[in-house]
């Protein structure tokens, strides 16, 4: 009975009112499906295969003439930059005067499992290259690589410098053994041969796996209580949502290019050692002698700031810049201090060279 | 010749299956051998190849128990691997927060120490080499076994006349190889008439 008596009101009060949250919920917010996570208005221009290049419409007059390319991941979808009006990067990127272009890798069927690297940078990367140049009279673009879409990025600026003016590598995937996270542990004991032969493409199941080992409780338990307790903060829910969205769809990798990525980025670590081979080239990260800025996140818990920052060392350039921010993988594209920070020190930065 | 094997003297799960192994391919083996002549009759129905195919399934089914016991194991060590940091996170987290929380205020902070601890000890776990090892194995067996069960489907979709997996693979594998073909081609081309319209 004493116990009884000692219980504060309030956490009962906490109870009653997190009850309520939830039960409430499927009236105060959407379902993640009648959610629409294209925000910037835009133009499919080219379509091969699975792959479509999108062309954003100018939100104000293009103030420079090198277009920009972006090289999405190949984990979840193109979304993520252009997730929220308030935190959309294609949307700062265009008010601020760029032409913006943006790769969408689609979603590779039981047929695209023999796709390699080298479709992805010498087919499908290099058409769009070829495809922009071309509709915009320019002999060289700017191309922007996220993550491991950084990694094809990197891969086709060493392999063709003479197309690239600028490269911008957001968290990109490049030196394998140094990667800290838990992704890169798992990548490293994964027999990639045998799921390769046995499934096929990388199925988005084993993704969702992975990302649950990542901070299990702060993201599989503290997140969602976090959701429902703010249930009635509409700009938050629909944060959130759009994130959760975006987290929750993620396309099967080809098969053959996730057997090279595992064995040659995390296993064997051949990319940062020059000894990578896309197709029948070698790649060799001192090709890449144009201006790069490398933006690396102190807090990526997916790609390891010591995996990304290797890139500022082994490239040729001599106009080179690092940034570290202070935030995670997704804190940097999608947050307000990509917004106030990362966009407008990359806008400034391209400007000058665009 | 022969490669008889005697009856399991003691109940070691290996040997039980070896020895089921070798009596479901000796019956299975004679069977077959007894009726090839008169199952020439059935050749194109779908009793065609009947003793073969099962022999096939027999077969893969002996060896997908092979692999399940070694894929349990696995599975045995992953779930040890979590209750042990389990216990040993949740030993950290008791001895951190000693008393019962009483407010509101108690409860958020007890919380927040017991998300810290257990993010901080799980992701230890999963960063060590005995997890990725161990992981690792279990995930190479389970597509051992999804290997042998693509088998025993292709053994069906060959007695109905339908391709294998591998046969479907061979078509992708070529298209790939021809798809590729053009779209250089096609690149190439392009990049030749910009250069010739300067």
């Amino acid at each position: 009975m004493q116990s009884e008596s000692s219980i504060d009101p309030k956490v009962i009060e906490e109870i009653l009112k997190f009850s309520k949250n939830v039960i409430d919920a499927p009236k105060l917010v959407s379902a993640p499906d009648e959610i629409n996570l294209e925000v910037t208005p835009h133009k499919v221009v080219q379509e091969i295969d699975k792959t479509r290049l999108l062309h954003y419409k100018p939100l104000v007059e293009t103030k420079y003439k090198t277009p920009l390319l972006i090289s999405y991941a190949l984990i979840n979808r193109y979304h993520i930059l252009d997730i929220h009006p308030q935190k959309s990067w294609v949307k700062n990127l265009l008010e601020q005067g760029f032409e913006v272009y943006m790769l969408d890798w689609g979603t590779p069927t039981s047929m695209d499992k023999y796709l390699d690297f080298d479709d992805y940078v010498n087919g499908y990367l290099d058409t769009s290259v070829e495809y922009i140049k071309n509709q915009t009279s320019t002999e060289k673009i700017s191309l922007q690589g996220y993550c491991t879409g950084a990694t094809i990025a990197t891969a086709y600026t060493a392999l063709h410098p003479e197309n690239v003016k600028n490269y911008v590598a957001t968290a990109p995937v490049i030196d394998g053994w140094k990667d800290t996270t838990v992704i890169s542990n798992l990548a490293k004991h994964m027999d990639a041969d045998k799921m390769v032969e046995v499934i096929g493409n990388m199925p988005p199941e084993f993704m969702y796996y992975c990302f649950s080992v990542l901070k299990p409780f702060e993201q599989g338990i503290e997140k969602y209580i976090k959701f429902f307790k703010n249930i009635d903060d509409k700009k938050y829910v629909d944060n959130f949502l759009r994130v959760e969205k975006w987290l929750g769809d993620t396309p099967p990798i080809p098969g053959e290019l996730f057997k090279q990525w595992i064995k040659d980025i995390y296993q064997q670590n051949l990319l940062v050692q020059n000894k990578m081979h896309v197709g029948d080239e070698l790649v060799n990260l001192k090709n890449i002698d144009m201006p790069v800025f490398t933006q690396v996140a102190v807090g990526d818990h997916l790609v390891s700031p010591e995996c990304s920052m290797p890139l500022h060392y082994a490239v040729g350039s001599d106009d080179k810049i690092l940034k570290i921010y202070p935030t995670g993988h997704v804190g940097m594209i999608a947050s307000s201090l990509s917004q106030k920070k990362v966009l407008p020190e990359m806008g400034a930065w391209l400007s000058e060279r665009s | 010749m022969t490669s008889k094997i005697s009856e399991p003297q003691n109940e070691r799960p290996i040997e039980i299956t070896e020895y089921y192994k070798h009596l479901s391919l000796f019956w299975t083996d004679i069977i077959h051998l007894m009726s090839s002549k008169p199952q020439a009759l059935t050749s194109i129905g779908p009793m065609r190849a009947f003793a073969a195919n099962s022999k096939k399934i027999s077969v893969e089914l002996i060896e997908i128990n092979e692999k399940l016991f070694e894929f349990n194991q696995h599975m045995t060590e992953y779930y040890k691997q979590l209750s042990d940091t389990w216990g040993v996170a949740q030993k950290k987290v008791n001895q951190k927060v000693p008393e019962i929380p009483q407010d509101v205020e108690q409860i958020e902070s007890v919380k927040r120490v017991w998300i810290d601890i257990f993010d901080n000890d799980f992701t230890e776990l999963f960063d060590s080499e005995k997890f990725g090892d161990n992981y690792g194995n279990l995930v190479s067996k389970e597509l051992e076994l999804t290997k042998h069960w693509n088998n025993i489907t292709n053994v069906i979709l060959q007695s109905v006349n339908l391709p294998s997996k591998e046969e479907i693979d061979e078509v992708y594998k070529e298209i790939h190889s021809l798809k590729k073909r053009v779209s250089k081609l096609e690149l190439e081309l392009k990049k030749e008439k910009r250069k010739n319209a300067k």
